[in-house]
C-alpha cells in the first residue's frame, strides 16, 4: 500500500515538476498600454493584469468562462462575491473580473 | 395648468425609474440540472434507462459586500423515490483582504474535485472519478467553521483554507456488518466531543494562474460515540491535488489536467462479524487511498465553428479499499468522452466507461462493468 502510496504521489509530484519546467520562459510579459502600471523607479515596474485577461485565465481554471451578456450589474456582484469565497481568489482578481464583467454586459 | 402636469408627470417618473434601482441587499436563485441516458453491462447482465432530471437549486443572499449566506439543495429521482439533500448552507464573512470565514454546512477543501469541480455542468464526464461520493474516501462536506483566503505573491498565487468540523462517524458494522470500519462522512451529527481539524494549500507557481497545486489534511482524534469502544479511534487523511488549464497555440486549443491523489488512514480497531451465529472478532490494516488524473481538450482555435464547441475528454481513476475488510476492495476505471457545449454552461456528453473491481463489499472475485452514457447538463 505504501509503495503505491509513493508512487502516487511521486507521479502527481512529477507532472507538477515536468509542466513547471515546461512552463518556464525568460520571455518577459508583453506590456500593452492599458495593462501596465509603472510604479517606483524607473527599473522597478509591475505589470498589472486587466479584469479580462483574469476573466479568462481564472474562470477557465474550473469552468468555461461565462459570457458577461447573461447577467445584470446586480447580478454579477452577488456571483463574484459567491465566487471569490468558492474559487478562494484574491481580492484584486475578483475586483478587477468583477469590473470586465460589468463593463462588458 | 399644462406645467403642472408635466411636473406631476416626471415625478411620477422619476418614482417609477427609482423602483428599478438595485436594493443594498441581493437575492438571487442559481443553480444547475442534469439528465441523460446509460447503458451498463455488468459481467453480462445488462440494464439501460433514462435518467430522471436531477435539480439543484442555488440560494444566494448578498447582505453586503462583505456578508453573504449560500445554500445549494439536491432534489434527484432514485427509482420511484425523490431524494433530497442540503449539500451546502452557510453564511460568510469577508474579514480583510486576506481572510473570510465561513460557518455552517459547507464543502470541504479536501483536494479540489468535490469543492470545485463535482457540479454536472463542470464535470467533464456524466460520472465521478472513484473515491467519491457514496463509499468514497475523500470527505465532500460537513458542519463547523472555517477560515480561507489567498494571497498575491507578485505574480504566484496562495490560497489556504483551515476549518474544524464535527468530523466523520466510523461504522462499526451493527447497523450493516458489510462496512465496518468505513469513515461515514454523511453522518452530520456529531457522536463525540472530538473535532475534525482540516486545510489546504494551494500554489499557482505561474504567473498566468495555468497551474495549481495543493496539498490537504483531515484529522480526528476520535471517530466513535463516546460510549462505544470505538471512541479512541481515530483518522488521518491528505490528498495531493494539481490542475493545469492553459491554451496552447500550436495545439489550437485548450488543454485542461486535473489528478487529485486521496490516502486514508484509520486506526486499527476490532470489529465483528457473525458467522453461524457466532460472533467472531477481526481486524485489519484500515488503509485506503484513490487517484484519478483526466485530460481534456478543447479546440476553440478551430476554424470550424462546430468543432470550437467539442471537448475530447479522458480519465484514469482507481480505488483500494483495505485488505481484510468485508468491503475490501481493488478498482481502476477508464472513462473516455466526447462533450458537445452548447454555451458555456450547458453541454452534452457521450461517453464510455470500463471498470474492473475486485472484490467490494464481501463479493468475491472480479467484476467488469461497462458503460455507455449520454448526459445533458445545464448550469443556471
Amino acid at each position: 500500500m505504501k509503495t503505491t502510496t509513493n508512487f502516487k504521489a511521486a507521479i502527481i509530484l512529477s507532472v507538477m515538476a515536468s509542466i513547471m519546467v515546461a512552463c518556464s520562459s525568460n520571455k518577459k510579459p508583453i506590456a500593452t498600454d492599458t495593462a501596465t502600471e509603472v510604479a517606483g523607479s524607473e527599473v522597478d515596474f509591475k505589470i498589472e493584469k486587466s479584469g479580462a485577461q483574469l476573466w479568462g485565465e481564472v474562470c477557465n481554471r474550473c469552468h468555461i468562462a461565462p459570457s458577461p451578456a447573461d447577467y445584470n450589474d446586480t447580478d454579477w456582484e452577488t456571483i463574484s462575491l459567491h465566487m471569490r469565497v468558492r474559487a478562494n481568489l484574491t481580492e484584486e482578481e475578483i475586483t478587477k473580473i468583477e469590473s470586465f464583467l460589468k463593463s462588458a454586459n | 395648468m399644462t406645467l403642472i402636469i408635466l411636473g406631476l408627470g416626471s415625478s411620477a417618473l422619476a418614482q417609477t425609474y427609482n423602483t428599478f434601482e438595485p436594493s443594498k441587499t441581493q437575492f438571487m436563485l442559481r443553480g444547475y440540472g442534469h439528465t441523460g441516458f446509460e447503458y451498463l453491462d455488468t459481467g453480462g447482465e445488462q440494464e439501460s434507462t433514462f435518467l430522471g432530471a436531477t435539480f439543484a437549486p442555488i440560494f444566494l443572499y448578498k447582505h453586503s459586500d462583505k456578508l453573504m449566506f449560500e445554500a445549494e439543495l439536491e432534489f434527484e429521482l432514485e427509482g420511484n423515490e425523490l431524494k433530497t439533500g442540503l449539500e451546502y448552507a452557510d453564511v460568510m464573512y469577508v474579514l480583510n483582504k486576506h481572510m473570510t470565514v465561513r460557518a455552517g454546512k459547507f464543502l470541504l477543501p479536501f483536494g479540489t474535485f468535490m469543492e470545485r469541480l463535482h457540479p454536472a455542468w463542470i464535470n467533464r464526464l456524466p460520472s465521478r472519478p472513484l473515491g467519491f461520493g457514496h463509499d468514497g474516501i475523500a470527505p465532500a462536506s460537513d458542519i463547523g467553521v472555517e477560515l480561507r483566503g489567498a494571497f498575491d505573491l507578485g505574480g504566484p498565487k496562495l490560497n489556504y483554507a483551515v476549518y474544524v468540523t464535527n468530523g466523520p462517524r466510523i461504522k462499526d458494522g451493527s447497523e450493516e456488518p458489510e462496512e465496518a470500519g468505513m469513515l461515514d462522512f454523511g453522518y452530520y451529527e456529531d457522536v463525540n466531543l472530538a473535532k475534525a481539524l482540516g486545510g489546504r494549500i494551494g500554489l499557482l507557481p505561474l504567473s498566468d494562474s495555468s497551474m495549481e497545486w495543493g496539498i490537504s489534511a483531515y484529522t480526528t482524534n476520535s471517530t466513535g460515540a463516546e460510549d462505544s469502544d470505538y471512541k479512541d479511534v481515530g483518522a488521518f487523511l491528505w490528498a495531493l491535488d494539481l490542475s493545469y488549464v492553459k491554451s496552447i497555440t500550436p495545439l489550437q486549443g485548450v488543454v485542461d489536467i486535473k489528478a487529485q491523489y486521496n490516502s486514508s488512514n484509520v486506526d486499527t480497531a476490532t470489529y465483528y462479524e457473525i458467522e453461524d451465529g457466532i460472533s467472531e472478532p477481526y481486524s485489519f490494516d484500515n488503509q485506503s487511498s484513490s487517484f484519478y488524473t483526466q485530460l481534456s481538450y478543447r479546440p476553440i482555435m478551430s476554424g470550424s465553428d462546430f468543432m470550437k464547441q467539442l471537448e475530447f475528454v479522458g480519465r484514469y481513476s482507481d480505488f483500494n479499499a483495505p485488505e481484510g475488510a468485508e468491503w475490501e476492495e481493488k478498482s481502476t476505471q477508464y472513462a473516455f468522452g466526447l462533450n458537445y457545449w452548447l454555451s458555456w454552461r450547458s453541454v452534452v456528453k457521450f461517453s464510455y466507461q470500463t471498470t474492473k473491481m475486485e472484490g467490494g463489499h464481501d463479493s468475491d472475485g472480479t467484476t467488469r462493468t461497462n458503460g455507455l452514457f449520454v448526459h445533458w447538463a445545464i448550469g443556471f
